[in-house]
């Protein structure tokens, strides 16, 4: 599908950025500019706009609901990390998970604003001015985008992708794969690489953060982005060219001292914000591979059961959805590690010609004795930390 | 018939001389750890000023009232006779490993003969602590290492701040799901 969507005759949806973040302008600009300038315009004021895109996660948001009062004709379309726990503070909003899903907000700013508009325009007259903003409902619609109001924390890390099939030969679901050159990780995976074969520096520009490599004496990557704002950046699609990777010879001045990652760790954590429960294009989820090790997982992202993810596929060559079958968790959690284990470079491909069959599931721990007290010490220090 | 040590459930922290074995338990324990840290004598007082020269430990409270002892071993090894009898009938074996030290990875190999036997009919989770002071030997080189001693699968290798609780619990999960992957986590 081209992302110049854009329906003959319609017009362009005046889009203002009410309560951005400027590393969001930047990107939703880039992205006007580059895909959508065709059914998009970034206006300057909130008189200009027909939409206007709140950012719920930001300190202050109430004060900009209150500038709406002003304007009822204005479409509202919200973003946050929890929908849910935003859903309160702002009933009948459109409140969009993020990240935001690039290839279909623009038809959702547009439905909000000609929605608005058309509610505007049938409601009774008022007798007050400044009445406050018709509710955009869309309550029953951001399903379509496959994240919004029901979107939770499992979700956020892992997606909600259905298992598939658990054999080969059926047609697979484009959306069981992304594509790294799409996002951070492709970039981030390219520069390492470069920097380790050349054994330079490399600086990843372009972005709102530079984030530079430094491959000696251990591989490292050090960037001003922090913790925060590197997981939705990681998640959103970047426009191919936004990113350039440029060798440096004076690493230390062009990036700064700044929060210092094992490049392991920090390939780690962006594959895994990237994927989503998603395994990288290419990958054959029926291939039998192996951990060569465990991740550092004092640094590196930990999503659901990664844990036990690791402990068996160190020790067991199975494919992602044989593990899976074994541990009995769903597929989407399995194919998250592998897709940080393959830009890690901890996933070792090189099965033996004859690999011994994959044994039987995991045992249940309540039929052994020592299950039983492991059981109970996890539960104690899950609980606990 | 086996003596009241042996019957506890429990889990052995070992590891170099400063690696932080004592301050690991006191991160974990439900109690303030019972420690028998001495003013250092010898070499090791180069290295920091108390030791253990005996054994630390602390508790693990569970739920249902059972306890689950955390037993740290002497790092010098003049006291090396007490780990096999300490960690009899334990759980699994924490190692912890000061980078900082002049051969953190021959220290690594070590401990890992002196602890053999208890390894091989358990488990090991290593945490390679002060790597903010010494970068290296990376993570890699030690599972290198572990690879050339012929360890095959690779033991749980973190970077470990022994302080930090969170990083120790890690350790002590990884142990944990090594022993049984299949353990129910949620």
């Amino acid at each position: 599908m081209s992302r110049h969507t854009h329906l003959p005759g319609q017009p362009l949806t005046a889009l203002y950025l009410l309560h951005a973040g400027s590393m969001d302008a930047r990107l939703i600009g880039l992205s006007v500019e580059r895909h959508w300038k065709h059914s998009v315009r970034l206006v300057a004021t909130l008189d200009e706009a027909r939409v206007v895109l709140v950012d719920c996660d930001r300190p202050g948001v109430e004060a900009a609901f209150e500038q709406l009062g002003q304007h009822p004709r204005t479409g509202v379309v919200c973003y946050a990390f929890h929908p849910k726990d935003h859903a309160p503070r702002f009933p009948n909003r459109v409140i969009l998970g993020k990240p935001l899903n690039l290839e279909s907000l623009p038809g959702i700013l547009a439905q909000a604003a000609n929605d608005t508009a058309r509610q505007v325009a049938v409601a009774p007259p008022r007798p007050q001015a400044a009445p406050e903003t018709p509710p955009a409902n869309f309550s029953s619609k951001p399903a379509a985008l496959g994240h919004g109001l029901k979107m939770d924390d499992e979700r956020d890390l892992c997606g909600a992708m259905d298992d598939i099939p658990l054999t080969a030969g059926a047609t697979l679901p484009e959306k069981l794969f992304f594509d790294p050159d799409l996002y951070l990780i492709g970039h981030l995976s390219r520069a390492v690489e470069q920097a380790i074969v050349s054994g330079r520096p490399h600086v990843i520009s372009g972005l709102p953060r530079l984030i530079g490599v430094q491959p000696r004496p251990l591989p490292i990557c050090v960037t001003a982005f922090r913790d925060n704002q590197l997981r939705p950046f990681s998640m959103t699609q970047l426009p191919n060219t936004t990113a350039r990777i440029v060798s440096s010879l004076i690493f230390s001045e062009s990036v700064g001292t700044d929060t210092v990652y094992g490049a392991e760790d920090f390939l780690w954590n962006i594959a895994a914000w990237a994927a989503r429960g998603r395994l990288p294009l290419g990958a054959d989820p029926y291939q039998r591979v192996r951990l060569k090790a465990w991740p550092n997982f004092t640094h590196a992202f930990v999503s659901p059961h990664a844990l036990r993810i690791a402990a068996l596929w160190t020790r067991t060559w199975a494919s992602p959805v044989e593990i899976a079958t074994r541990l009995a968790i769903p597929h989407r959690y399995v194919f998250s590690v592998f897709s940080s284990a393959q830009f890690a470079g901890l996933l070792d491909r090189d099965a033996p010609a004859v690999t011994p069959p994959v044994i039987a599931p995991v045992v249940a721990p309540t039929q052994q004795q020592r299950p039983s007290i492991l059981s109970r010490i996890l539960r104690k220090l899950l609980n606990a930390v | 018939m086996r003596s009241e040590r042996a019957r506890h459930n429990k889990i052995i922290f070992s590891g170099t001389v400063g690696a932080g074995k004592s301050t690991a338990i006191a991160a974990l324990s439900d109690i303030p750890p019972v420690s028998t840290e001495a003013v250092a004598s010898d070499e090791t007082a180069a290295l920091k000023r108390t030791t253990t020269v005996a054994m630390d430990y602390g508790v693990l409270n569970l739920p249902d009232g059972e306890k689950v002892m955390l037993y740290g071993t002497p790092g010098q090894e003049r006291f090396s006779f007490m780990w096999e009898i300490l960690s009899e009938g334990g759980i699994g074996l924490v190692l912890l490993i000061n980078n900082a030290n002049t051969d953190p990875l021959k220290d690594l190999e070590n401990y890992l003969a002196a602890f053999r036997k208890f390894i091989s009919g358990t488990a090991v989770a290593i945490g390679v602590t002060h790597m903010d002071r010494a970068q290296e030997p990376g993570l890699d080189a030690y599972r290198q290492k572990l690879a050339d001693l012929g360890h095959d699968p690779l033991p749980a290798v973190f970077r470990a701040d022994a302080r930090n609780r969170e990083d120790v619990a890690m350790l002590v999960k990884a142990l944990l799901y090594t022993l049984n992957p299949g353990l129910i986590d949620a």
